[in-house]
């Protein structure tokens, strides 16, 4: 290897390692020294210390977004990738239908978040929403549901809207993948007398087992760092009935400017997504392997 | 088999596809028609599906100065300010992510597969934990409320991934071409902006749709940075209607079309480039 070779890579990575350092890495150790800092409206008073934790821990909200939290990232990944699964099932037989609507699921993907959001709220709203008054009017339901703003309902209805708007990457993924598993096993299997569903669970599950998990931990990491469709659709609300980790956290920054408590919050999150980063590298080994062996 | 199932079948097949594109584009499409209608007609019951007398007059309040006094933001400008946050920071990100790509995929150097690696997995933190740190960096530099303070953020959030998708399409590019072109006297430079990069233009359109998109939409970081109404963007001026409205989802249809026009455009026209990135970057996160 060239000397030369060796001082030229690393001035073109330079500008790309600083930005990283300094716009991620910086803010990431940032945070987590200002959650162990005692915080007084903006004013820092003394590091070292858990206070922050101990009062987010008293803090009455903080169990109600956990168990909202679960309900976000736990629900919403479990219905992106079922879901994801049926209809990566369906796009992956071969025809015109299929190949076009693989081009246009990918539309909810690409659309901003503001806009998602938008055209939901519109949908659901309370009192001139299309979907409660379809429902009403077919006599489903009594009157027009108020979708958002019943505490029970609102954070299933954040993670219908999310389902929407990520799992047609999930049905991809998994659609490639279903298209790839070898037609000679299928054609045996059918040749053995297995019926389709029977195909679909010993032939084509085995082959796909490892881009499902991929694509769920994928989708956990997706689902949590996820900040402006919730926070654009409830704020939250109504009274902290759909309030998740991230809107807490902003809402805690630049509502409250409680940086104390923000602080520790956002540290929580790191530490979820660095389990979760790991759950993904450690799934990943194989393909990681063979990326350095190249 | 016989014929009868087999027309059942793709009878079957259709109703699903027609069930799916509508469960895709109708939220979209719904928004989209409420930007024609009129406030009396949003309002009323039973809901009228098509608008009944068609009116431009959303759009014309979104873009006329005397809508805009106190209340409503001025959206040609919001659109100049999300343009130049996208574009420069495009032009950013292509240019640093190139010349990086280039080292990760043809030189060798202690700890590469390492830093790219490291590269790629910083892009899972930038989220809801971030703001907090973020704003604070921002105010220290003085880059809080400034449109080349996004400019920089959104490009550090955006390089790794075209790195990335730059650095795997080089690693296809046979060493040969560059290598000869150097034989007959070219240098690395050259052999690499005249031989390498028009190979290469797949990977960077791609990387630069990508980035595009991703800037153009951004809303979390912008919101938490820009103060003056003249910095805003379209992101923000769309999600500024959930304090204002109370049925004038009209504005909102127009506003949505607005902000939604310029991705759906890249994603017609772009659909080849579109997939590859999609497909490509969900495998690494």
């Amino acid at each position: 290897m060239l000397k030369s070779d060796r001082f030229l890579a690393y001035a073109l990575i330079l500008p790309v390692v600083a930005a990283v350092l300094a716009f991620v890495v910086g803010p990431t150790y940032n945070v987590a020294t200002l959650s162990l800092t005692q915080v007084v409206m903006g004013q820092e008073r003394g590091f070292g210390t858990l206070n922050n934790f101990r009062a987010l821990w008293a803090d009455p909200v903080f169990g109600l977004v956990l168990k909202n939290t679960a309900i976000w990232i736990l629900g919403g990944t479990l219905l992106c990738v079922s879901v994801g699964l049926g209809v990566g099932a369906y796009l992956a037989i071969d025809s015109k239908v299929t190949g076009w609507l693989r081009a246009l699921i990918l539309l909810p993907w690409v659309l901003p978040d503001v806009v998602t959001a938008m055209a939901w709220k519109w949908m659901l709203h309370g009192q001139v929403g299309i979907i409660g008054q379809t429902l009403e009017s077919t006599g489903l339901t009594e009157g027009t549901i108020s979708f958002m703003g019943d505490p029970k309902l609102v954070m299933w209805m954040l993670v219908v809207v999310l389902v929407w708007r990520k799992m047609p990457l999930v049905a991809l993924i998994l659609c490639a993948a279903i298209r790839a598993v070898p037609d000679d096993q299928v054609e045996a299997a059918r040749m053995d007398g297995a019926n389709a569903v029977e195909r679909f669970r010993f032939v084509t599950l085995p082959n796909i087992a490892f881009s499902l998990t991929a694509v769920t931990v994928i989708s956990m990491i997706w689902i949590t760092a996820e900040f402006a469709l919730p926070w654009i659709m409830t704020g939250g609300g109504p009274a902290n009935a759909s309030q998740i980790m991230a809107t807490y956290i902003y809402q805690q920054s630049f509502e409250f400017f409680n940086w104390g408590v923000a602080s520790a919050m956002s540290v929580i999150n790191l530490v979820m997504l660095v389990s979760i980063v790991a759950l993904y590298l450690y799934v990943n080994r194989r393909s990681w392997a063979s990326e350095a062996s190249k | 088999m016989n014929e009868q199932p087999r027309t059942l079948n793709w009878i079957m097949l259709g109703l699903i596809g027609l069930v799916i594109s509508i469960y895709v584009l109708f939220p979209v499409f719904w928004l989209f028609l409420a930007s024609f209608k009129t406030q009396p007609e949003l309002a009323q019951l039973p809901i009228s599906f098509w608008p009944e007398a068609p009116t431009l007059e959303a759009y014309k309040a979104l873009f006329s100065p005397t809508h805009q006094k106190g209340q409503l933001l001025d959206w040609p400008q919001l659109i100049g300010n999300s343009f130049f946050i996208a574009v420069s920071s495009t032009i950013i990100v292509l240019i640093f992510g190139t010349l990086a790509g280039y080292a990760f995929a043809r030189l060798n150097f202690p700890g590469r597969d390492l830093i790219l690696g490291g590269l790629l997995i910083s892009r899972m933190f930038q989220g809801a934990a971030l703001l907090l740190p973020t704003y604070r960096l921002m105010s220290m530099l003085g880059l809080q409320d400034s449109l080349i303070g996004l400019v920089l953020l959104y490009s550090a959030f955006g390089l790794p991934f075209a790195t990335w998708i730059i650095a795997s399409s080089l690693r296809e590019i046979p060493r040969e071409l560059e290598e000869s072109a150097m034989m007959d006297g070219a240098s690395r430079l050259q052999s690499m902006v005249m031989v390498v990069l028009p190979l290469a233009t797949p990977a960077l359109i791609t990387a630069a749709m990508w980035h595009f998109v991703g800037a153009w939409s951004e809303f979390a970081f912008a919101s938490i940075l820009l103060e003056s109404n003249e910095h805003k963007t379209v992101t923000i001026g769309l999600a500024s209607f959930v304090e204002l409205f109370t049925l004038e989802f009209q504005y909102v249809g127009a506003a949505a079309t607005i902000v939604a026009l310029p991705i759906m455009l890249i994603f017609l026209f772009g659909q080849r480039y579109f997939t590859r990135g999609l497909l490509a970057g969900a495998v690494k996160g």
